[in-house]
């Protein structure tokens, strides 16, 4: 890479349609720091696509700023535009986007056509760019002959190979199968740790997000959710729609009791739960909500505990493989347990949830 | 550096676009107006020509031939065309690939091949078929005869046959056979399958095929001009014709007339449009690689085989063979088919001696050349601006295509005489008038073409080319052009097939200095020397031919 240049978008907006209401866009202001993955995380249509289309110039915003280094991409007041082929960046599609027509060795040189290197200069860049992804002597093949993890490792070499000042990843592994999309996305971790380069990665996926992101953006209806350290997203989302997409099934309602430190008490349906937040102003007696992962509960067959809370009876109980998954009615409210264990519950049996020992949950803003 | 991308691209297509517009609307304006006019457009308005549409006698008899005959040749075209299409695409029937080539082999033929090959086969005094009858009945017996309405019904409805069969063969072979399949575990049987599932989801291509069938033969000259004159059935197309050139011409009758046309095709469009957004459009393409079921014809397997093999044998091969058997004689009379009357001297008289042939030809190549590149190249712009830009004259330029597809070959070629002769500059009586015309007429093909296929190019393909550095204008010469080419070579293969043999649309816009090979075959016919009209058109079809053998490898001919 040249150079690791900071991206930057300000007050972004876009509405498709002249009709619509909805804006898949709505001031859309955040940084991405040099050599840094940002991962933007959401569900569709919660604009993350739109971001990074708007930041490749294939997308014009109807509002805002796009700097890329210390050059204006895209200044909406200024009228200014730079067409996608002047701004230097390199991209991989969720389609792979390879051409058919051409050979692999010519779709991995194409971005270096307009650099007015020599022919063999730029023969033997596609070259070394096809064998530092793992495909030497495969370069005049064509596209439809090769696998889609062959594929999508060609069209990062593409994105690669003009040294661009930013690589702009968009749902790159959602057409693979399951076990190749973990192989590539270990793979993508190591190339990062190998070259350090300046990456928007844009994922549905939350294990990508965490695995591949320095920081996690979580994205909801053009508007930023949260943003911070995969770590923080995971285990403190700061509200409900954060916390349901980064797969935490039990909101539970509770009332501040007291705190220790940052770590708040909160009484719930499964007695008092250690839980930690963002926000430090919640008084004792104040309503809040707990987010509490399946995995940090465990289950006890008819046992009994001490503080009489967490007692349920088994509603359903599903097997999958390396976990099961239990739904235990407690007094009402419906609580899914994840253990590891050969914890397999007849319906109808009644049981004490628990939290797992240290636990500390997460405690929603809202 | 800094500017706006897409502001002169936008414009420049946008001016494209509207000449375009003005180019398939103006001259269904002229009709109108000229329809309306006492003299020139411009003289004071009248409506003596649309009264006397209906007053004069030989007019209300040619109208109601053109009924007769459009609807007798677009029922039987209909017939064939999706009975080839059901056993050569859905059945286990043997040859169904070589029923498939024979079907669309007429495209490629010039008609007026079929015209004499059928004058061959089946005039009373000396077609083959007559002839033969003749001589096993020992007496003279004329079993069929050409020069009725069934006669030339028979004929156009022939050679309209390959467009219904390409517009249903496409749509039956992309059909989702998971949908069938639910009908046949639902129960029903072969029959009722096919009329009940596999027919009406096909509506939009049969809708498509009737409409095109119904047009082309209200607006065809070739068969009026020729057995139609011959036999006395006059229709709509030859009394233009007439009004136009005969002396004194009645180009306000003429225009009436054409109008006539114009309205009968946009009603034809309304119609369609209307059942396609209420049936809504059932685009049901199969899943990638997904196979459908044979039909399995059982024991009507031959029997079905032979009656279809007849039938396209009948639209292409046999016409041709007689075309071609014809070429060879002295002189064609009954009981000619004998080796003493075998002769060169039609091929050398039409090659070699006949003058008008050679500058025709070129003046048709120049022509067919210059008229499908020009399609297609402004099919690409177009396509470009409606489908990729969505420009704001999209829906326009849209809409303004459906004309040329809706109005018959003459009708168009009135209005574009009267659009133009009134221009100063000199445009009509050049080979410029009868290029614009070709454009106007085959625009709609190649947009087809060109539009179906871009839209099958995945937009990320050019975006990639774009984050790769390379602008939109080098984005569409590396990346769309290459991958259209089989679109872009079908489409330009088949306009340059047909301006070469295109005669409704030039027949009134042509002059002696700029006559094209295809009217030229007018002037052979009023000789009334059939060995050399043979020869003639047999020049005609291997022209066209040439091109289409020699890159037919390289190229897609249909549109979906």
């Amino acid at each position: 890479m040249d150079k690791l240049v900071d991206l930057s978008v300000s007050g972004l907006s876009k509405v498709y349609g002249r009709q619509s209401e909805v804006k898949a866009l709505d001031d859309f202001s955040l940084a991405f720091p040099a050599g840094q993955c940002t991962v933007l995380l959401g569900p569709s249509g919660c604009g993350k696509t739109t971001v990074l289309r708007s930041i490749a110039g294939l997308i014009t915003p109807d509002e805002g700023r796009i700097m890329i280094g210390d050059t204006v991409a895209f200044d909406h007041a200024r009228r200014t535009e730079v067409p996608p082929e002047e701004r230097r960046l390199g991209m991989v599609f969720q389609s792979y986007a390879l051409w058919p027509h051409m050979t692999v060795a010519e779709n991995i040189a194409y971005p270096l056509l307009s650099s007015g290197l020599s022919k063999a200069e730029i023969a033997a860049k596609a070259t070394a760019m096809l064998d530092w992804v793992g495909l030497g002597g495969i370069g005049g093949r064509y596209i439809h002959e090769l696998s889609g993890g062959q594929q999508q490792r060609i069209s990062l070499a593409r994105a690669m190979v003009g040294k661009p000042r930013a690589i702009l990843f968009d749902e790159p592994l959602s057409n693979l199968d399951a076990r190749l999309r973990e192989r590539m996305r270990m793979e993508l971790l190591a190339l990062r740790q190998k070259v350090p380069f300046t990456s928007i990665y844009v994922t549905h996926d939350q294990l990508e997000a965490m695995t591949l992101g320095d920081r996690v953006v979580v994205m909801r209806a053009g508007k930023i959710e949260q943003a911070g350290p995969p770590e923080d997203v995971y285990r403190r989302p700061r509200t409900r729609f954060a916390a349901e997409f980064v797969g935490i099934q039990n909101l539970l309602d509770g009332t501040v009791r007291g705190r220790t430190g940052q770590v708040v008490h909160v009484d719930t349906a499964l007695g008092t739960l250690n839980a930690r937040g963002w926000r430090d102003d919640r008084a004792a007696g104040a309503r809040c909500t707990v987010a509490v992962r399946a995995t940090l509960l465990t289950i006890e067959a008819g046992a009994k505990r001490a503080d009489g809370a967490g007692h349920g009876r088994v509603v359903r109980s599903a097997f999958q493989g390396s976990s099961s998954i239990i739904l235990v009615d407690v007094g009402g409210t419906e609580i899914v347990v994840e253990c590891l264990e050969e914890g397999r519950q007849e319906p109808g049996a009644t049981v004490a949830v628990k939290p797992a020992p240290n636990a500390i949950f997460a405690l929603l803003d809202d | 550096m800094w500017r706006r991308s897409l502001s002169w691209d936008q414009l420049v297509l946008g001016m494209i676009c509207v000449l375009t517009v003005v180019m398939v609307s103006y001259p269904v304006v002229s009709v109108v107006l000229r329809s309306i006019s006492k003299d020139d457009i411009g003289s004071e308005l009248t409506l003596q020509w649309l009264a006397a549409l209906f007053e004069s006698g030989r007019s209300r008899d040619a109208l109601i031939n053109t009924v007769i005959y459009a609807a007798g040749s677009s029922a039987l075209a209909m017939v064939v065309g999706v009975g080839l299409a059901v056993v050569a695409v859905r059945t286990d029937m043997p040859g169904g690939r070589w029923i498939g080539i024979l079907a669309v082999l007429p495209m490629l033929v010039p008609p007026f091949i079929l015209v004499i090959g059928w004058i061959a086969i089946a005039d009373p005094n000396a077609g083959f078929v007559n002839i033969i009858a003749s001589l096993a009945m020992g007496s003279k017996t004329t079993l069929v005869n050409v020069n009725t309405m069934a006669g030339i019904v028979w004929i156009t409805g022939l050679f309209l046959t390959p467009y219904v069969y390409l517009l249903v063969a496409a749509g039956l072979s992309n059909s989702d056979p998971a949908v069938e399949e639910a009908a046949r575990v639902s129960g029903a049987g072969r029959l009722r399958l096919l009329a009940t599932i596999i027919l009406p989801l096909q509506r939009p291509a049969l809708l498509a095929a009737l409409l095109l069938v119904l047009i082309m033969s209200a607006g065809d000259f070739i068969i009026p001009a020729t057995v139609g004159l011959k036999s006395r059935i006059y229709l709509l197309p030859s009394l233009i014709w007439q009004n136009s050139n005969s002396f004194p011409p009645r180009p306000g009758m003429a225009a009436a007339q054409g109008l006539l046309l114009v309205a009968f095709g946009l009603v034809c469009i309304y119609f369609q449009r209307r059942a396609l957004s209420r049936g809504g459009r059932f685009t049901l393409l199969g899943g990638k690689g997904a196979t459908t079921i044979p039909f399995r014809l059982g024991r009507m397997r031959y029997p079905l085989a032979v009656v279809a093999m007849v039938f396209a044998l009948s639209s292409s091969v046999i016409p041709m063979l007689a075309v071609s058997s014809m070429a060879f004689m002295k002189y064609w009379a009954p009981y000619a088919f004998t080796p003493k009357n075998f002769t060169l001297d039609n091929f050398s008289y039409i090659l070699f001696k006949y003058p008008q042939v050679w500058p025709s030809a070129r003046h048709s190549l120049f022509l067919a050349v210059l008229g499908a590149t020009v399609c297609v190249l402004l099919a690409i712009a177009l396509a470009w601006y409606v489908i990729r830009l969505r420009g704001r004259l999209s829906r326009v330029v849209e809409y303004a295509l459906v004309l040329p597809l809706g109005i018959p070959g003459i009708a168009l070629g009135l209005g574009i005489l009267g659009a133009w002769i009134a221009i100063p500059g000199g445009l009509y009586g050049t080979l410029w008038i009868l290029l614009l015309a070709y454009v106007t007429a085959h625009i709609p093909i190649a947009m087809q073409f060109v539009g179906s296929a871009l839209h099958g190019i995945h937009a990320d393909l050019e975006d990639a080319s774009r984050v790769s550095g390379h602008s939109w204008l080098a984005t569409l010469r590396r990346i769309d052009i290459p991958l259209m080419r089989p679109a872009l070579l079908g489409s330009w293969l088949l306009i340059y097939v047909v301006i070469l043999r295109e005669i409704s649309l030039v027949i009134l816009l042509y002059n002696p200095g700029t006559i094209v090979l295809s009217v030229g075959l007018m002037d052979v016919w009023s000789n009334g020397f059939y060995p050399e009209l043979a020869v003639y058109s047999l020049l005609l079809m291997v022209l066209g031919l040439l091109p289409v053998a020699l890159l037919w490898k390289f190229a897609r001919f249909s549109a979906a």
